[in-house]
């Protein structure tokens, strides 16, 4: 069968859409690779059919169904009574409201568990407004309590740091090149030991200071410290 | 197509909420084929409600035997397509008149809403544009054809013309589609 320019066009949609026979598509192919005229004509329907084959398809307007139902219907009557109560519990069954049921009911959890409610023993006067309130002014003093006293603490003992640091970076000078105006002797000291220098003493006199402020300000530590301070004054 | 029959008898015994399904189920739908065949948004909305109250009034004389509801539907449509772009003739040849002027051209495209523009690509628009072009009786086929993927049989019934004729609009519809769009410059790559 010999194909013609003709045949290719009146049998082109027929080609595109896969109901040709296997002989007539074979004949068709032959004649549109050999064809100056038919090979654009087939590229060129087959590119149209592909673009308006992905056109996309459009949203329906917002107001166009109930516009629609408006002119068809009439304007649609307000619900009353039990028709209303049915269909408020219907659109209870909506994720969107299971989702907003579930963030609240978190939300109330952390608030009372945060009040002082004990899950464990449950009371109904952990839940009347007055008790809820005292719970959680109180459970509010003692956190920023802590924290203040976290914050004290922290500063004293960046005070004393600092200070030590101080005392460490001041320059000394070498006790054995001080020109020595009176005897190592002392009048009456048998024991055969050096007294302390005034520089050294007033060193031991500065971190008993520190030790005493960080006492005060450490009550917890202040065991410890007296027992520090005792023994640093028992070894002066 | 069994659901279907059911609601358009519910629909017939006054059934609101069924007609409410219908006209969700089949909106998109008839928008669609409107917005393609006129290329206009606001028309396209104004004709989709014409479509629903028509069908809402013969909605009697619907036969399940006929085809399917969408069929008839589709059917429906594109009567009132047809008896609107006969209606609104006079206009077009003032427009197209118009459009031979090119600043008037670019008025007009310029006039489109933005979220249209946005809506539809450059390449989708001059589809579009081109589809808007043809005949009506070759762009009804082809829209029914390539864009709500009928076959012929349901083209043949919805047009009421023989098969034969369906399969000679369709690919004359194509051919002057392809050649228009050449001549937009949109080539095959």
């Amino acid at each position: 069968m010999t194909w013609t320019c003709e045949q290719t066009e009146l049998l082109l949609t027929d080609y595109l859409d896969g109901l040709l026979s296997a002989e007539q598509r074979h004949g068709f192919d032959l004649h549109v690779n050999s064809c100056e005229r038919c090979t654009p004509l087939v590229s060129s329907v087959s590119h149209a059919v592909a673009n308006l084959r992905a056109l996309p398809e459009l949203e329906t307007p917002p107001r166009l169904v109930y516009n629609i139902l408006d002119g068809t219907l009439g304007p649609r009557e307000t619900i009353t009574g039990w028709a209303a109560v049915r269909a408020w519990i219907r659109s209870l069954a909506s994720p969107r409201f299971a989702y907003g049921s579930v963030s609240v009911a978190a939300t109330l959890v952390m608030l009372i568990t945060a009040s002082g409610f004990n899950w464990k023993k449950p009371k109904l006067a952990d839940l009347s407004p007055v008790n809820i309130a005292r719970n959680t002014n109180r459970k509010l003093q003692k956190a920023i309590g802590s924290g203040s006293k976290y914050v004290s603490d922290l500063r004293v003992v960046y005070e004393i740091q600092s200070r030590l640091r101080q005392d460490n970076e001041l320059p000394t000078n070498d006790e054995s090149t001080a020109p020595q105006s009176t005897p190592q002797k002392e009048p009456g000291r048998t024991d055969g030991t050096a007294p302390a220098t005034p520089r050294q003493q007033n060193r031991a006199n500065d971190i008993n200071t520190h030790i005493q402020v960080l006492a005060e300000e450490l009550p917890v530590l202040s065991g410890k410290l007296s027992l520090v301070v005792s023994g640093k004054l028992t070894m002066q | 197509m069994e659901q279907e029959a059911q609601l358009v008898q519910q629909c017939l015994q006054g059934d609101g909420s069924a007609w409410e399904e219908l006209v969700r189920q089949h909106s998109r739908r008839v928008f669609n084929i409107c917005y393609r065949f006129t290329g206009n948004r606001t028309e396209a909305e104004d004709l989709a409600q014409d479509v629903f109250l028509r069908i809402y009034k013969t909605l009697g004389s619907y036969r399940s035997a006929y085809g399917g509801f969408a069929t008839w539907m589709t059917s429906v449509t594109r009567n009132l397509l047809i008896d609107h772009y006969r209606r609104t003739k006079r206009d077009r040849v003032t427009d197209s008149l118009d459009d031979a002027m090119p600043v008037v051209e670019n008025k007009a495209s310029s006039a489109r809403r933005p979220d249209e523009q946005a809506l539809l690509g450059e390449l989708s628009s001059q589809v579009q544009s081109a589809l808007t072009r043809l005949s009506p009786e070759l762009r009804e086929a082809v829209i029914l054809r390539d864009l709500q993927q009928l076959d012929y049989s349901e083209i043949q019934t919805v047009l009421a013309v023989p098969e034969g004729t369906v399969k000679s609009r369709i690919n004359r519809g194509r051919i002057e589609l392809a050649r228009i769009l050449q001549q937009m410059g949109v080539r095959p790559s």
